[in-house]
């Protein structure tokens, strides 16, 4: 245990001071070589380009009434769905859930008060994020919150306890890293429109080098208690391809105080 | 100074890692609950949190004119639960409890319980300390 915690700390460490002296750098904003173990390298820094963090289903632009002293600033942007069947397949029982969180938008929605995102919402986030992959580990390090998760490699684990990142464990298909991810703690939401998980939720994530920096990342959500089948979502994640490119902290616990500690404040 | 900068790098990292945030913070019984407000609750459990500090039973309990009410019990933090032979799926939705607990200091429906018990006279121990432990401990 306290071999793996210094472990992660390396990798984590690496991933904040960006390059380490001496090391090829094979892609910008990325470490190593192009192939580590006969698998592809997919260190480096990748964003998603799309509104999925606003609605993973098809969404008009529409406008934010209550902020409406910040005009265009302040709107939804419209967006095709990213959902590969095109729409989620909730059962009936659990649309009502969805609703209320729809409704008790925007200070209901885990990222407006800063909690961690989960998985598979850290990867669309307006935010890039950077996967460190070493022989042994596989880091992700994301700029929002400063989340991070370490992909085990080896024997998959069971998490101990739930938490809102969950337990990855990752194996390699062929040139696909395959991340299933369990144990998250039933309140990540998907999107700020309100689709959500519950603790029961599996999410197997495919991520597969298409082109040297574009991934083609998948994601297919297995949560019974919600949905009448398995859905996947689908998209592509870009390389930040400038040579100095890194993830800049995101800490947005002291913007949201305010928010959260409104009436001990005294402004509302 | 290839050293001094892993050293500075990792003790950022270990400040990362320690920064996730919870919803609930970590307390003692008397910051919370008052043991002079006994509740006696049967019902249904509606989920199981397995999460730190603290483990939260929710159950939507069976009022005396008939309605629900959505109840949150606190038990002991997994790490004591675990070592008790609980795990995540201990206490599945759908299974029947009855709880006797101290209410919160706020009069919201919120309990703290040292043992969840079933209708066939059985119980499971829920608190944080040992059996018999005093619940401030």
């Amino acid at each position: 245990m306290g071999n793996r915690l210094v472990a992660t700390a390396t990798v984590i460490g690496l991933a904040l001071v960006g390059t380490a002296p001496g090391t090829a750098l094979a892609q910008p904003g990325g470490l190593g070589p192009d192939e580590i173990n006969g698998r592809p390298n997919l260190s480096g820094v990748w964003q998603a380009m799309n509104t999925a963090n606003w609605n993973l289903e098809a969404h008009s632009a529409e406008a934010l009434d209550e902020f409406w002293r910040l005009g265009s600033l302040a709107s939804i942007p419209a967006g095709q769905s990213v959902v590969v069947e095109g729409s989620i397949p909730y059962r009936q029982a659990a649309l009502a859930q969805r609703e209320a969180n729809q409704a008790g938008w925007p200070k209901a929605d885990p990222e407006t008060v800063c909690y961690l995102p989960g998985i598979p919402r850290a990867t669309y986030m307006p935010y890039p994020f950077q996967i460190l992959q070493t022989e042994s580990d596989i880091l992700f390090a994301y700029s929002y919150h400063s989340a991070n998760r370490l992909v085990e490699m080896d024997e998959p684990i069971e998490a101990p306890v739930d938490t809102w990142m969950g337990q990855s464990n990752g194996r390699w298909e062929g040139d696909t890293l395959v991340i299933e991810t369990h144990a998250m703690n039933g309140k990540p939401w998907l999107d700020r429109a309100g689709n959500y998980l519950t603790r029961d939720a599996i999410v197997t994530e495919r991520l597969s080098l298409v082109s040297p920096d574009h991934i083609d990342y998948q994601a297919t959500i297995s949560d019974s208690n919600l949905f009448s089948s398995d859905w996947t979502i689908r998209m592509p994640l870009y390389r930040n391809i400038e040579e100095n490119a890194q993830i800049l902290e995101y800490k947005c616990v002291p913007f949201v105080e305010n928010l959260l500690y409104s009436d001990l404040i005294g402004l509302e | 100074m290839l050293i001094k900068r892993f050293s500075a790098a990792a003790s950022a990292a270990l400040l990362i890692a320690g920064s996730a945030t919870t919803a609930s913070a970590h307390h003692s019984f008397a910051a919370e609950f008052d043991r002079n407000k006994p509740v006696h609750i049967e019902g249904v459990v509606v989920e199981f949190q397995w999460v730190n500090p603290h483990s939260w039973l929710i159950v939507d309990a069976e009022m005396d004119d008939g309605s629900v009410e959505r109840w949150a019990i606190e038990g002991g933090a997994p790490s004591a639960l675990l070592r008790r032979g609980w795990t995540r799926d201990t206490l599945p939705a759908g299974t029947r409890v009855i709880v006797d607990g101290s209410q919160a200091k706020d009069g919201k429906p919120r309990a703290n319980a040292s043992n969840i018990n079933f209708p066939d006279g059985t119980s499971l121990h829920f608190g944080a300390g040992g059996i018999g432990a005093n619940p401030d401990g």
